[in-house]
């Protein structure tokens, strides 16, 4: 019985290996294991994935054609006989979903009212062959997993007729046409450049026991498999060329166009910029793991700020390589986009787009905001991948929260946006709008396209998160904050962390439970505001007749009102000051809905604040943290002569053009 | 006045003469544009007035706080803010329209004009200035309205290029030279409310006519004049921005308020002078002899030059 249960075993053993056989033609294949791209003598990521392009791009028409070979390394632990692809190129069609939910917020984003036929996109497979099994070209199925949208044509779907065991190798060979967009957004052209992102059919990510290939949303970004790139891209002579990863060689053809050749090591994603305007400006980053070559592309308009380009890209890096961990690639090129393009601002792995214009005063840190926002990328996207779909916060708010930290080191804190004629802005500042208009609409745990609209996603994915960060560090320690922000780096490099892995990273890191916080800021929706509600100062004697207040001498008894406006509970300092320049500082719990503190003494409350030391940068209104027993109108009467100088300088205009 | 003075220099002169016109429609000015802020004023003292945070307003200008603050909710809209100050600026516009004739006759007198004679010279023209403000509106409406269509399928066109620089510059150029336009059809209007005035002229038309005649027969001369006034309008308001800036103290209320007003009366002053500059320039006209039968002008036995 147990012998023949044994030889039972091994039968099913034989036929379950007969059943996955790998394709024929995938016996051999590997992901390659090299590093040319990097600093480092081994492979940095769990390679998943390897890419092999080769485009042609028509520049009179912005189309390209190319073939793609994937190697793909089941590495799932579970044989998979189905595999979803995006096309995110079909995003910008009339009936895609990116396009829908675009219309639903018309007052937001592109002008999609000027939007015509010229300027669509579309990502058309022309034939799909799986090695080993044939060609599955007929059997594409578009899906969409996101919504009931039946006619959004961004991911496609395809049934292996033999699944590829766990720890297997499988191979397709991809023929696709692109036509490229008219920039609405992240990709596409522009006169006669042309910025390529999302422009390959890429394979999803098997994630958490299922494949997770989100549809093209308006919001959101991206997510895919580590892996090794190769691309040759063709294109007219007199086009320079930038890309993700290095340029490994460039051959001019006859036929007038020129073949650059790029290989990326441990990246997920691949762009790339053509234009016959770019001028370059190289530079070099010395980072803790080697030299990274700096490859900037300005538009000749904009020559003169490249330095200003260079110097903030070299110390966000020396910040980031200092703070959080090294940046291993060698190379990191920054685009300087097409004017009036709409392809600034954009992250793709050693491939960032900057955002300016010629007038560009150096008062104004745009140009600087932008760039270490994108570098920053690199860290919270490039290397820990998270998922941007689902946790848009992950990447963009934990990244706006080291911009507030890396621009204010840089600049101050209360001039690292703005600081021009006397009139200044901090990133913190830059912030705090978004979040008093979103606070209570959307928490930062959810769905990047499910957000209530775009400027609840910006506000709270972006500067919800950032100050929740900045709010924590307050909690737990500036320098507790950032060994946890480094512990989460180095731990989570080259994977796909969840929300859980960073909170609980910072747990670990601190040695606190901060569900209490975490379930406020990051999960729920609960407004901070704390208010000095009412402060009275009345002499203990006010009894007596003819009693003569004097300073110093008179006693009084005091009394100060702090209140809980919000939902959002946390533990604040409050400080009192009095006229004689005595300050006391009181702590409360938060727990009830108000405090009141007494005080008696020879003097009377002159200010009361909340926060005084300022970490909460969460609360929803600052302007009620504190509360002064004298009103001070020299504020308002300021800003009120600027209104009636503006006013008297707007009638007088009218006036002297009409009469 | 001597024929030989130059007419920015004889309007100079007329305006001297007749400061407390600058002065009352100043005052005005800042009156209106007072009751227009009054709404916004009320509600920043809410939320400024007893908050520490508004220290980063007055000792400098926070941008982002200021940006918090317009989104309080209790600061109340913008538009609920904003729009008294529009209101008042229509109210000025019509004050100015309503007070200008006496001004020109004031202007063309050699004498300070009595009050009941000024009065009487704006209660007189008011219709007359009403007309000559719709038909200014609909010539220089239609002006603009081509030249502006014309100037932005220009920027388009120059948006198509690579050249960054060239929409800016072309909406540049083509923003001045729309305002040289706009300022030649405002000349000939001025000429036209000053004839109105002067020759108590009923038939707008007339005046239409006679100061499309005269300024085109002085069209260089009186473009110029205009233009040098506005050039010193431009550089008092640049100056003014400037010494604001540099001398101004943030947290001075008070030399913010010096400055500002001082470059308001001085830019006030400026229209004045273009308006004195064209009476200067019409009570010369009336001194050489026309062919047409010309009116008495009411109050002048004298011609009407110093």
């Amino acid at each position: 019985m147990v012998v023949r249960l044994k030889v039972g075993v091994c039968l099913l053993a034989a036929l379950s290996v007969t059943a996955f056989a790998q394709s024929d033609g995938a016996a051999g294949l590997a992901i390659p294991a090299t590093t040319l791209a990097i600093n480092s003598a081994t492979p940095l990521s769990q390679r998943v994935v390897a890419y092999d392009m080769d485009a042609k791009y028509d520049a009179k028409t912005h189309s390209l054609d190319a073939t793609e070979t994937l190697t793909y390394h089941n590495l799932t632990g579970q044989a998979l006989d189905t595999f979803p692809f995006h096309l995110y190129l079909n995003g910008f069609q009339p009936t895609s979903t990116w396009i829908r939910e675009g219309k639903r917020w018309n007052s937001y984003g592109p002008d999609l009212g000027t939007w015509d036929a010229k300027g669509y996109g579309a990502e058309e497979i022309k034939s799909f062959e799986v090695v080993g099994q044939g060609d599955f070209t007929s059997q594409l199925q578009f899906i969409h997993p996101d919504d009931e949208n039946k006619d959004d044509r961004t991911v496609v779907q395809v049934h292996l007729s033999k699944p590829i065991p766990a720890d297997g190798y499988v191979q397709f060979k991809i023929k696709f046409h692109d036509q490229f967009p008219e920039t609405l957004a992240r990709t596409g052209w522009n006169r006669d450049s042309i910025l390529g992102g999302q422009w390959f059919p890429k394979v999803g990510v098997w994630w958490h026991g299922a494949w997770n290939c989100h549809q093209f949303h308006y919001d959101t970004e991206f997510f895919a498999d580590f892996g090794v790139y190769d691309v040759k891209l063709t294109v007219p002579q007199y086009e320079v060329v930038g890309a993700s990863g290095i340029e490994v060689g460039s051959v001019n053809n006859a036929d007038g166009t020129k073949t650059v050749t790029y290989h990326g090591d441990d990246i997920h994603d691949f762009a790339w910029t053509a234009s016959p305007h770019y001028l370059i400006y190289n530079d070099t980053f010395q980072g803790s793991m080697g030299p990274v070559k700096l490859r900037i592309l300005m538009q000749p308009a904009h020559w003169s700020q490249a330095e200003r380009h260079a110097r903030i890209a070299k110390e966000t890096m020396e910040h980031f390589d200092r703070w959080y961990g090294p940046y291993p690639y060698k190379t990191l090129t920054i685009v300087d986009p097409e004017p009036g393009s709409e392809a600034g601002g954009m992250e793709y792995p050693t491939f960032i787009t900057g955002d300016t214009n010629w007038y560009m005063p150096k008062g104004v840190l745009l140009v600087e905001d932008v760039v270490e926002h994108e570098f920053g990328h690199q860290y919270w996207y490039g290397m820990v991948a998270t998922n941007e779909f689902e946790d848009a916060w992950m990447d963009e708010g934990i990244n706006q929260y080291t911009q507030i930290k890396i621009m204010n080191s840089i600049f101050g804190a209360s001039t690292s946006i703005i600081n021009m004629w006397g009139v200044t802005a901090g990133q913190v500042d830059e912030a705090r709008p978004g979040l008093e208009a979103e606070a209570d609409v959307d928490p930062i745990a959810k769905n990047g396209w499910e957000y209530a609209d775009p400027n609840s996603y910006g506000g709270i994915t972006y500067f919800k998160t950032a100050l929740s960060l900045r709010t924590l560090e307050g909690v737990i320690g500036e320098d507790t904050m950032r060994r946890a922000m480094h512990t989460y780096f180095m731990r989570y490099r080259f994977t796909h962390p969840t929300k859980e892995d960073f909170l609980k990273t910072i747990e670990e890191v601190s040695g606190q439970d901060l569900r209490w916080y975490f379930n406020q800021a990051i999960y729920g929706t609960q407004v901070l505001d704390y208010e000095v509600m009412k402060i009275t100062s009345a002499p203990v004697d006010w009894y007596k007749e003819n009693l003569s207040e004097k300073k110093g001498e008179t006693e009084y008894v005091s009394n100060v009102w702090v209140h809980r406006k919000g939902e959002f509970v946390i533990p604040i300092d409050v400080e009192v000051k009095f006229d004689n320049g005595d300050r006391v500082r009181e702590h409360w719990d938060g727990q009830d809905r108000w405090v009141r503190y007494e005080y008696q003494k020879k003097s009377k409350v002159e200010s009361v604040e909340v926060d005084p030391d300022h970490k909460i940068y969460l609360d929803r209104n600052n302007f009620n943290n504190s509360r002064t027993a004298e009103p001070n109108g020299d504020p308002a009467r300021k800003l009120a002569n600027y209104w009636t100088c503006i006013s008297q300088f707007f009638a007088q205009f009218l006036a002297w053009w009409l009469v | 006045m001597n024929e030989k003075t130059s007419l920015v220099a004889a309007g100079a002169a007329i305006m001297r003469r007749n400061k407390r016109y600058v002065v009352w429609f100043y005052l005005l000015n800042l009156a209106f544009a007072h009751f227009g802020a009054t709404a916004f004023s009320d509600a920043a003292h809410g939320i400024l007035d007893h908050s520490l945070y508004a220290d980063k307003l007055l000792h400098g200008f926070n941008l982002g706080v200021f940006l918090e603050m317009l989104a309080r909710p209790e600061f109340g809209t913008l538009p609920g803010a904003t729009h008294p100050a529009m209101m008042f600026s229509v109210v000025f516009f019509l004050a100015s329209l309503l007070f200008m004739p006496g001004v020109l006759l004031g202007y063309a007198s050699d004498h300070p004009l009595p009050r009941d004679e000024f009065y009487r010279a704006c209660g007189r023209n008011v219709w007359r200035f009403v007309r000559l403000f719709f038909f200014f509106s609909v010539i220089a409406g239609i002006a603009t309205g081509i030249l502006f269509g014309g100037l932005n399928a220009l920027v388009n066109a120059a948006d198509k290029t690579s050249n960054e620089r060239l929409p800016f510059f072309a909406q540049l150029i083509g923003t001045v030279i729309i305002l040289l336009v706009l300022m030649v059809i405002r000349i000939w209007f001025d000429v036209a409310q000053t004839d109105a005035v002067l020759r108590d002229q009923p038939a707008v038309r007339k005046s239409i006519v006679a100061g499309f005649r005269k300024t085109r027969r002085n069209f260089g001369r009186l473009l110029g004049s205009y233009l040098a006034i506005a050039i010193v309008a431009v550089a008092i308001l640049m100056a003014g921005i400037l010494l604001w800036y540099a001398i101004v103290p943030p947290s001075s209320v008070l030399g913010a308020f010096i400055i500002g007003q001082a470059t308001m009366l001085l830019l006030l002053a400026m229209r004045f002078w273009q308006r004195a500059t064209g009476v200067a320039f019409y009570v010369r006209e009336m001194t050489e002899p026309v062919a047409e039968e010309t009116r008495p002008i009411p109050g002048f036995a004298s011609p009407l030059v110093s």
